[in-house]
């Protein structure tokens, strides 16, 4: 499957293909498991395997990838420079210097391999020299050099990397990248290092994920400590997992390495096979298309791991969407407040009521209804010169105040109540809490009055609202007209109640207001406007009481709006939205079809 | 103070001022714990925890030995050193599997007394030794901290024999009882990442001395590693480099030690044993505090500007309700012009006694009584104006915000600016309890709006008062009156001259006819009107610069902090936090202050910053 002389696997074209598929599904996800707050899997296991193995090698010229890992200051730099048979990575005495990887490749290779596809992460640059290994100035790179000798195999890439184990994690992070490409590590240990955790880590998922490993003991006291080598090996193979394909031994010595030398001494006893073979010979000998094999189904198998795999990370962006959904039902319950709007001056509505009535009224009761007009008005004069009454430009001046101030009150309470919410669900406290905590919440207040300030008593479109409904009433009741007369003069008021909830915009009682109830987006105001003067209106008539408290709704669904946009609008933005997107990203359909993919792939895979 | 008896010390350098580090150990005892319900004060605190027993122990211990853990990677000849030093094989070295120590060794010379040292907590073996190294301290050769894993083995792989390590976790238990680190390394492990993240847990507090092990075999690496313990933060006076299978070699032998090996027992024996003793306590000791107290001020460094954005929001919607409630009020007061009317000119008119002015103003007032009572004042301030107190108790007895309410001041108002309020203390972390909700409580409420209730009574009527007591001095002076009786007198004396001239010349003299009483009713009405007249005039003398100096009464409001109980719990929160933090500031001053006074120890390292 791997060489195009070998067409042994025929799934494999679709099993590239499945696992191209796979990768888009899964860079779909990240930004969703992103905003889930599920945990980063770029870091995880199979993610290396699935960008750093898979994707990159599964429809490229076959490239055997052998990578010398290890900790710092063990000689790996060393071991590489005597592979390659030439100075391609400085050696130093001091520890963790090689920060970059560098590549030896075969002659021809650079020009027809893609290598910043082959080592992603990496950004690679031509050899210039061995300082380039331990170039602090640059960042990322991978350092590449054709083999000057042309001794070395054509299919062969030898790396050496940076340590596994120090100080600067950003090193471990770049051997790891390393790790994941390559088919087989060469494992540099050393009596002080072999069953160090970091090290330990390192090589058991080398072997999770298939990697051919040569073990190579270094630094060892020789022959003293030659009989301790197995002892060595058995606990590192039982820690690890490894299976180690060769072992050798690098005698220390100290003058040796100053120049430049080292000697590996081939260990038939430990090696399966026995064979008493040089590293660089076996490396340039061994079965290829086995070892790449092995390595590519190592690495699916570490994607198709079922809890640590890609299934555990799919799973998780699911568990956190379901948890997104149960902060949305929070949300829904306590984002829900009630407002009490003070009741409206009466002639706000009945004059509009009146505007639409004067054209259909008989003379008699323009002059009986005149009358009236003319007697209230004298009587409203007195009151006013007494001190006891208000003009109607007083009293809306009056009502426009405490409306104001009931819709901060309300404001004030829905923000104590988003606060509460964010402290009882800590996703919401992630995505709203910076936003409540660091806002200027002056200038929320200050965008109410704003709207406040702006939206007129009576605006247009509740002129329109209000001629539709009275039109339409009176088409479905002609004989009513009259009735509504009655109303007038009886002249009933509404203290209307409304309630502003999020996540219910389904739920609006007020249907008939459509037209001057533009929801706001996720926001549902709801008004029940129960009539005072009820006895009165029920005498005069019981069809009209619910014209009458639609009137008013409308009227005061419209007020309620403003405090629903200041909500949407500077409160929350677009924090709301994103909460159900959130919650609804658990039936994206990537998810599905990832699952379908992780299948297909393992199983062409076999 | 030590004594200055007898030889001086082989390195002069200043004694710290023990009486300040004392003092200094005492203030943040009394500060760290007594942080406000505040989560950076809560940690403050937690951090507390683990260093005050330290420098209490420091300062109890100060003449016991002190004990020198042994630290380092696994393979690096931890145990190999304690035994060079120790002079025989008291714990096992070698290279036969790793780790090789498990199990902490304790060395001591024969004479000194470790009772107090907690053993079975350690899990530790103790070991006498005869060896002069080590007759002055006590050795502890510690479990490697890097072949334990660094996350926790999952199941499926509990089966290793990794999975029971716990050799970090033993190092974490001893590395407590340890007053000075010895840190072991190798050219291959001196930049190990979880020793160094092992060593910068414990440092703090605790001089150092660095060893380079595995000398006849790696290269010297100790400028390098100088390198890498400085961007760690650690001060590295010198680093000792030895071989310890050769020094235990030659220790065996009862040969002569090497130069590497007795230039670190020299030191050991200078810097640690005796008089030393004493001075790397407390020198550790007081590192330990300014260490605490730089991460302290670490940890609430963020939090002075949002602290401070609270403490000015407070006063941002204090003014913003002061506003509100001073327009209100002023209104209010402006509006009931008649009220102060009678308030002032009722007393002038009482104390105008005797003339026929004042006689006529009295039969006025009297009329004007009945119209009182159909109109008694409403609201707070109508109440207060109508000379009736106003009490917060009473208020509280309607829900609280009405009273505030007829005042001026909506409860709407309260709540947006708590809400302000709630805002800038989440951002600075300050929540439940130290600060309440947006929308006070029902007994919260009361109480708030009673006391708001009560200052402004006392204010208002306090300023109505001596507003009314100035007007009524100038209004009422002697010599107002008497013009005001002249001027009425002036038209009854017209009058009677009048009628006096009409009777005695016209009638007796120029013998007209008596004209009768008309004159006179007419006359009556001239002088009512008259009297009405001064009496309009008396009250325009009353209102002349009224709104101005209501205006001064209401301006007066800021400083009769009336809103003040509506937004305690904020404004208390924000100056509990700063005075709180101010003097951990001060504190942490102090430290560095002793700290950088103190005298060097010259041959130990020491962390003295962060890892850059």
């Amino acid at each position: 499957m791997v060489s195009s002389g070998q067409p042994a696997a025929p799934s494999f074209a679709a099993w590239a293909g499945s696992v191209a598929e796979l990768c888009d599904a899964v860079d779909r996800l990240t930004p969703v498991a992103a905003a889930l707050g599920v945990a980063d899997g770029s870091t995880a296991a199979w993610h290396g395997a699935l960008y750093g193995k898979l994707r990159p090698q599964v429809s490229r010229e076959p490239l055997l990838v052998a990578a010398v890992c290890g900790g710092t200051n063990t000689g790996k730099s060393l071991i590489t420079n005597s592979l390659v048979g030439s100075g391609i990575s400085r050696s130093t005495p001091e520890a963790a210097r090689t920060l970059h990887p560098v590549a030896s490749l075969a002659r021809g290779v650079a020009a027809r391999t893609d290598l910043a596809a082959l080592f992603p992460g990496f950004r690679p640059v031509a050899w210039r020299g061995e300082a380039d290994a331990v170039d602090a100035a640059a960042a990322d790179v991978l350092v590449w050099r054709e083999d000057p000798g042309g001794a070395q195999p054509e299919k062969l890439v030898v790396l050496d990397t940076p340590d596994i184990d120090g100080t600067l994690r950003e090193n471990w992070h770049r051997a790891e990248l390393v790790r994941n490409a390559a088919d087989v590590i060469v494992a540099v240990l050393t009596q002080q290092k072999y069953n160090d955790a970091a090290v330990r880590d390192f090589f058991a998922a080398a072997a999770a994920a298939g990697k051919t490993v040569i073990v190579v003991f270094n630094m060892v006291d020789w022959p003293r400590q030659r009989e301790r080598i197995a002892g060595w090996l058995a606990t590192f193979a039982t820690e690890t997992g490894v299976a180690a394909a060769a072992v050798y031994a690098g005698p220390h010595d100290f003058d040796a390495a100053e120049a430049g030398r080292i000697a590996l001494i081939p260990l038939p006893e430990l090696t399966p096979g026995g064979a008493e073979v040089s590293l660089a010979e076996r490396l340039a000998t061994c079965d290829f298309d086995r070892i790449k094999r092995q390595a590519m189904a190592g690495a699916m198998r570490v994607v198709a791991d079922p809890t640590q795999g890609l299934a555990a990370w799919l799973d998780a962006i699911d568990r956190s969407a379901a948890g997104w959904r149960d902060a949305q039902r929070l949300l829904e319950r306590e984002g829900r407040v009630q407002v009490e709007l003070p009741a409206p001056p009466r002639e706000i509505v009945w004059d509009e009521v009146w505007t639409w009535l004067e054209p259909r009224r008989s003379a008699i009761d323009l002059v009986v209804s005149g009358g009236y007009r003319t007697v209230g008005q004298g009587m409203s004069w007195a009151a006013r010169r007494l001190g006891i009454g208000r003009t109607a430009a007083e009293r809306k001046e009056d009502f426009a105040a405490t409306e104001l101030e009931a819709l901060k009150r309300a404001l004030a309470d829905f923000i104590d109540r988003l606060d509460d919410a964010c402290r009882r669900d800590e996703r919401l406290g992630r995505l709203l809490g910076p936003r409540l905590a660091t806002a200027d919440r002056q200038a929320w207040y200050a965008d109410l009055e704003r709207r406040h300030e702006a939206l007129p008593l009576v605006s247009d479109d509740y002129r329109t609202f209000v001629r539709t409904e009275l039109d339409r009433f009176a088409a479905a009741n002609p004989g009513m007209v009259k009735a509504v007369l009655t109303g007038l003069t009886v002249g009933s008021v509404v203290r209307p109640v409304m309630t502003l909830a999020l996540f219910s915009a389904g739920a609006a009682a007020v249907p008939a207001a459509a037209g001057v109830l533009h929801h706001v987006l996720d926001f549902g105001v709801t008004v029940a406007a129960p009539l005072a003067g009820e006895g009165a209106v029920a005498a005069a008539s019981q069809g009209i009481r619910p014209l009458i408290e639609r009137l008013f709704a409308g009227w005061s669904a419209e007020r309620g709006r403003i405090l629903a946009e200041t909500l949407h609008d500077v409160v929350l933005g677009d924090g709301v939205e994103e909460i159900g997107r959130l919650a609804a990203s658990g039936s994206r359909p990537e998810l599905v079809r990832a699952r379908q993919l992780l299948v297909e792939c393992s199983r062409e895979c076999g | 103070m030590e004594p200055t008896t007898g030889s001086p010390p082989p390195t002069p350098a200043p004694e710290p001022d023990f009486a300040a580090f004392d003092l200094l150990i005492d203030a943040l005892g009394r500060w760290a714990p007594a942080g406000p319900a505040w989560p950076p004060a809560r940690r403050v605190k937690s951090e507390w925890e683990g260093v005050a027993p330290r420098l209490d122990k420091a300062r109890l211990e100060l003449s016991r030995v002190l004990v020198v853990g042994v630290v380092g990677g696994t393979g690096t000849g931890k145990s190999t050193l304690v035994n060079a030093l120790a002079g025989s094989e008291v714990t096992t070295a070698g290279d036969v599997a790793r780790p090789t120590t498990i199990n902490p060794v304790v060395v001591a010379a024969r004479d000194v007394d470790v009772s107090w040292l907690p053993l079975d907590a350690m899990q530790a073996r103790l070991v006498r030794s005869d060896s002069p190294a080590v007759a002055n301290i006590v050795l502890v050769d510690c479990p490697d901290p890097d072949t334990q894993a660094v996350v926790e083995t999952p199941p499926a792989a509990a089966s290793k024999p990794s999975a029971t390590n716990r050799n970090r976790d033993l190092l974490e238990a001893v590395l407590p009882a340890c007053d000075v680190l010895l840190l072991v390394s190798t050219a291959q492990k001196y930049r190990s990442w979880i020793v160094a993240r092992e060593v910068a847990a414990f440092a703090p507090g605790r001089p150092l001395l660095f060893v380079q092990t595995h000398a006849s075999r790696d290269p010297d690496i100790r400028g390098d590693w100088r390198m890498e313990l400085e961007s760690q933060g650690f001060d590295v006076p010198r680093i000792f480099r030895i071989d310890g299978v050769e020094a235990a070699a030659r220790a065996a032998a009862g040969l002569e030690p090497e130069a590497g090996f007795r230039e670190l027992v020299a030191a050991i024996d200078g810097e640690l044993a005796g008089r030393a003793a004493r001075r790397v306590r407390r020198t550790g000791a007081l590192d330990l505090a300014a260490w605490f107290t730089r991460q302290a001020r670490g940890d609430l460094a963020a939090s002075g500007e949002p602290v401070a954005a609270l403490a000015a929001g407070v006063e941002t919607e204090r003014g913003r309700l002061e506003a509100i409630l001073a327009r209100s009020i002023g209104e209010t007061l402006r509006a009931n012009r008649s009220a102060w009317q009678r308030l002032i000119a009722d007393d002038v008119v009482a104390r105008w006694q005797g003339g026929p002015f004042a006689s006529f103003l009295h039969v006025i007032a009297a009329l004007g009584s009945f119209w009182n009572r159909v109109r008694p004042g409403t609201g707070v301030v109508g109440r207060l104006l109508a000379g009736q107190s106003v009490s917060g108790a009473g208020a509280a007895r309607d829900g609280g915000w009405k009273a505030v309410e007829e005042l001026g001041l909506p409860a709407g108002e309260v709540e947006q600016s708590r809400s302000v309020l709630a805002g800038l203390a989440a951002r600075a972390g300050i929540q439940e309890p130290l600060v309440g909700r947006a929308r006070l409580d029902d007994a919260a409420a009361a109480t708030a709006t009673a006391a708001l209730v009560d200052r402004a009574g006392a204010w208002l009527s306090a300023g109505i008062d001596r507003l009314v007591v100035e007007r009524r001095g100038r209004v009422g002076r002697p010599a107002i009156h008497w013009l005001f009786e002249g001027l009425f007198s002036a038209l009854l004396v017209t009058v009677l001259v009048r009628a006096g001239w009409n009777f005695f010349h016209g009638n007796l003299w120029e013998g007209r006819p008596v004209s009768g009483i008309g004159f006179l009713e007419e006359a009556i009405v001239w002088v009512i009107l008259w009297g009405l007249l001064l009496r309009w005039l008396v009250f325009a003398l009353v209102r002349l610069g009224l709104d101005r100096d209501i205006q001064g009464l209401v301006g007066s409001v800021a400083s009769s902090r009336l809103v003040d109980p509506l937004l305690a719990d904020f404004s208390s929160a924000a100056s509990a936090v700063s005075t709180w933090i101010d003097e951990g500031t001060r504190l942490g001053a102090e430290g560095d202050r002793l700290a950088a006074a103190c005298g060097e120890t010259p041959g130990l390292g020491r962390l003295r910053r962060p890892a850059t």
